[in-house]
């Protein structure tokens, strides 16, 4: 179970991307609203490094006008394109399951 | 990074209970090459600049939760761990270009004549490889040398010709 959170995680994380930049905290926060996708939210910074370093995100560090500056993330070329074919396989995987799960043996 | 880095913000600069986490989060993270360590240390400290932001400084409950949000140091630390390309940070393993090694070879096998176009080829090919590896790959010293070569190769042949071009003669 924590494998498949894990592996959908990250495309979570692109998918809050998508309209647009966002800071570090505000994903963070974003990931932890809905119940049951975030363990716990430190464990999103490592992954967001991961994503920088496979140039799914880009970064920047921006003011703010109440404190230190932050670092933006925003989708890379490659981001949306990650994005988009998770999209159309995660619509079938849950699809298969669903069948799968719902469906009374004979 | 130091506490100095970020002194402008009071709370978080100074609470004893995220200094206490995040050294806690540093010598979790030990398996980490420094600057990725740094860098997390950092990423969490600006989180909880942002998750505090509001809240007063002797709020400790607040500062409690907002630990708690994020999960121990040692979770956060072997996530980190375990996305690092290399595990374990383990010595990165560089592997030498092949046209760098290219380029020298040809420089000093034919310094006079076609090699030197071929280390200049090689060499500068090579330069721009190993530039875009960003680390994974080594032996930019040896394309500097290919290509340095490669052009006294250029000079020497260059020389070569207009002597022969000046004195016909002495050139048989």
């Amino acid at each position: 179970m924590s494998q498949l959170r894990k592996g959908a995680l990250e495309y979570c994380v692109l998918a809050l991307l998508r309209d647009g930049e966002r800071y570090g905290f505000e994903l963070v926060r974003a990931l932890s609203q809905p119940d049951g996708l975030l363990v716990s939210e430190g464990t999103i910074y490592p992954l967001l490094s991961r994503l920088r370093r496979d140039e799914l995100v880009s970064t920047s560090w921006q003011e703010s006008e109440s404190g230190p500056p932050r670092r933006y993330y925003r989708l890379t070329g490659a981001g949306k394109r990650a994005l988009a074919d998770f999209g159309e396989e995660w619509a079938r995987f849950r699809d298969a399951v669903d069948a799968l799960m719902t469906t009374p043996r004979s | 990074m130091t506490e100095t880095e970020k002194e402008k913000a009071m709370d978080v600069g100074t609470d004893p209970l995220v200094d206490d986490y995040l050294r806690r989060l540093g010598s979790a993270a030990s398996a980490l090459p420094e600057h990725r360590r740094d860098e997390l240390v950092s990423e969490i400290r600006e989180h909880l600049q942002e998750a505090l932001r509001q809240t007063p400084a002797d709020d400790q409950a607040a500062v409690r939760n907002a630990l708690e949000r994020l999960g121990t140091p040692e979770e956060i630390a072997a996530a980190a761990v375990e996305t690092e390309p290399h595990d374990q940070g383990d010595a990165v393993f560089e592997r030498t270009n092949a046209l760098a090694v290219a380029s020298v070879v040809s420089a000093v096998l034919w310094l006079a004549g076609i090699g030197a176009v071929f280390a200049l080829v090689f060499g500068y090919r090579a330069h721009r490889q190993i530039k875009d590896s960003a680390g994974a790959q080594a032996g930019a010293g040896l394309a500097v040398a290919g290509i340095v070569l490669g052009w006294i190769g250029v000079a020497v042949l260059v020389a070569g010709l207009v002597l022969i071009a000046v004195h016909p003669n002495k050139a048989h």
